[in-house]
């Protein structure tokens, strides 16, 4: 009897404990977690998502691991978001929270299960994560105390992209849109007195040649040694001439005297050595007059004008005349012949 | 008419009294090789009563140079080498007290002479540098309570080294105004070189020859005056002076901030003298523009200040003397 009560005993026992087990064993199944990287390689420094999953039934509360600063030794949080629950048609939950990770340490690097503890306590059961492994990368070159110190290296330019003139557009369109406005008030109120000539007749450049003949022609006109204005007359005389010379042979000759003139024309080719004796002539007497007090003859004022007009005569540049010029002259020849014959 | 006859006889005075220029240019040729702008320099001063202040390396016989001159004209000359420890009494002279005759007695110095040579100027503190100056421009002395009027013709050759500044007492703007000229000499060139190394290994060194007396330097002078300055050519010293002081006016707008000072009316008298002396050297009895550019250079390159803008340009006051030369119109 003792025994058969023993084996009932001992049966029923058998069968709560079955039963626990086979509760737990289900319980134990209705909630997973997983652990979830976007790449198992990464270069030193660069980042990828950690992505933590919780399944459970909706009627359960369970909290996640509360990881703030780092993963393991090695690897970092960079940041995380908060927990995302999202609901299931199955009556559960599937609970997410993502983490931003990186490493700064070369190698591979082994990541531990991640131990849902309080879950862990309340279910009774370690709830975890499988492990994972992480590969960094280091892509430059291994430093070599060994090869000294170096300069470092100067931050590479990137190439110039139309692009990068974008941030100025708005600020060039002002501008343009001002100077506009600026233009349109002048216009409109100022405009009137301030003629526009866009196509502004050219004056006719008058050779140097003729400039000094007709200043010569003056000097002669205004008779000035003729009325004891000697001085006068030679400083128009040579004046005349060194504003010739300064268009005709590009020489200073306003700012230099008679021997410096003299020599500047050592280097240049002029026509006729006699051309240049005549202008020594007036400057030497020009300047004994204006500086000496000197009272030249009469004839020799004639001779300092007949010496400037020809000198200006002996060494004016020939003027090129245009086609059309050309061919008038010719047709005006023609007729003439024509006339006479 | 008469202004004309005027000019006549002035220019046959000024060959007559003009003829020693030549012989004193050969003797001065004889024992100095070269230095053709240092003999004209020294004519000039000579006869416009102006003061020199030469600029050079040591070995460019600028002591002999003036030695020669003083035999030539027959007159004393003194080299006095200024030191820092130079005293005002050293260069002037000094009271002394005489137990013979139981009073003082005055002791003159070194600079009562013709010609003095002060040599290395800037070596010495400003007051004996003072008193010298004050001397040039005075003409006479102060010892105790007496006043020396200094002989005539009296010519102050002052020397400057260009290289070591070190341990040196510049001489103040307005004194160096006081002198005349300012002539910078240069190396000889290759043959004169020669020649130079000829004259010092031959057994006797060449010697100038007395021509003239200090007397004839005083009536040169007085000729020098007469020489005749157009109106025109007082115009043109001016423009030159003002081109200094105001050369935005003549179209020389660059300088406008590189020149601190421009040149002083002094300047210009310096100018005007200068230019007469050279008409009177080169035998003509008026002045000419070339006689002004000739002298030009030595005349102004001591007298306009220069800013630290045109150092760091590193403009000189030469460059800025042949700009305001080839600007401003010749009459």
């Amino acid at each position: 009897m003792k025994i058969d009560t023993y084996i009932t005993w001992l049966r029923n026992a058998m069968l709560v404990i079955g039963l626990m087990m086979c509760s737990f064993s289900s319980f134990g199944q209705d909630v997973t977690v997983s652990a979830q990287m976007d790449s198992t390689v990464i270069f030193i420094g660069g980042q990828i998502d950690l992505k933590l999953q919780l399944s459970q039934p909706q009627d359960l509360e369970l909290s996640f691991p509360l990881l703030t600063d780092t993963i393991t030794r090695n690897i970092e949080i960079v940041r995380f978001n908060e927990l995302d629950t999202l609901s299931r048609d199955n009556g559960r939950f599937l609970i997410e929270q993502n983490f931003r990770i990186t490493s700064f340490d070369s190698g591979l690097h082994y990541i531990p299960p991640i131990v849902f503890e309080e879950a862990s306590q309340k279910l009774g059961a370690i709830l975890q994560t499988e492990p994972m492994a992480l590969m960094v990368v280091n892509p430059f070159e291994e430093v070599d105390p060994q090869k000294g110190i170096v300069d470092i290296k100067k931050p590479q330019e990137t190439p110039f992209h139309l692009s990068e003139l974008y941030k100025y557009l708005p600020w060039v369109l002002g501008l343009l849109a001002l100077a506009g406005i600026v233009t349109f008030v002048a216009l409109k109120y100022f405009g009137k007195d301030v003629p526009v000539k866009i196509f502004k007749k050219e004056e006719p450049i008058i050779p140097p040649h003729e400039k000094a003949l007709e200043a010569l022609g003056k000097i002669k006109e205004e008779k000035l040694w003729q009325h004891n204005r000697v001085k006068e007359y030679y400083s128009g005389v040579t004046d005349t001439l060194r504003h010739y010379i300064e268009e005709r042979f590009e020489i200073r000759a306003m700012e230099q005297t008679t021997d410096e003139i003299m020599d500047s024309f050592k280097g240049v080719d002029v026509s006729g050595v006699k051309s240049i004796d005549n202008l020594k002539q007036i400057l030497m007497t020009a300047d004994l007059v204006k500086f000496a007090k000197h009272e030249p003859l009469p004839d020799e004022n004639d001779l300092s004008m007949i010496n400037a007009y020809f000198f200006v005569n002996q060494t004016k540049e020939e003027e090129i005349k245009s086609l059309e010029e050309e061919k008038a002259e010719m047709l005006k020849k023609e007729e003439n012949e024509a006339v006479t014959e | 008419m008469e202004q004309s006859v005027d000019i006549k006889a002035i220019n046959e005075r000024i060959k007559e009294e003009s003829s020693f220029v030549d012989l004193l240019t050969m003797e001065m040729n004889k024992v100095i090789v070269g230095q053709k702008h240092l003999v004209e320099g020294l004519l000039i001063g000579l006869l416009s009563d102006g003061h020199i202040l030469l600029e050079g390396v040591p070995g460019l016989a600028k002591t002999l140079a003036i030695n020669t001159l003083a035999t030539i004209v027959d007159a004393k000359f003194s080299r006095i080498q200024f030191t820092p420890d130079l005293l005002p009494a050293d260069l002037l002279g000094t009271m002394i007290y005489s137990q013979k005759k139981e009073e003082f007695i005055v002791k003159q110095g070194p600079i009562f002479t013709n010609f003095v040579l002060a040599d290395e100027i800037n070596r010495a503190p400003a007051k004996v540098q003072s008193a010298l100056l004050e001397a040039m421009q005075e003409r006479q002395v102060t010892i105790g309570e007496t006043t020396y009027p200094l002989e005539e013709p009296f010519l102050v050759m002052a020397t400057q080294n260009p290289i070591e500044q070190e341990g040196t007492y510049p001489l103040p703007e307005a004194q160096v105004d006081r002198f005349m000229l300012k002539l910078v000499l240069d190396y000889p060139k290759k043959d004169e070189e020669q020649m130079i190394i000829r004259h010092n290994l031959a057994k006797t060194f060449p010697k100038a020859s007395t021509i003239l007396k200090p007397e004839d330097i005083i009536r040169a002078r007085q000729v020098v005056k007469d020489v005749y300055m157009d109106e025109k050519i007082e115009k043109y010293i001016v423009d030159i002076t003002f081109a200094t002081r105001y050369p935005e006016q003549y179209g020389l707008e660059k300088f406008k901030d590189m020149i601190s000072y421009g040149a002083s009316p002094r300047a210009s008298i310096s100018l005007s003298m200068a230019s007469k002396a050279f008409a009177f050297i080169k035998r003509r009895g008026y002045v000419i523009p070339e006689d002004v550019r000739a002298i030009c250079h030595d005349v102004l390159r001591h007298r306009i200040g220069l800013s630290y803008e045109a150092e760091a340009n590193n403009v000189t006051s030469e460059e800025i003397i042949s700009e305001i030369l080839n600007q401003v119109e010749v009459p």
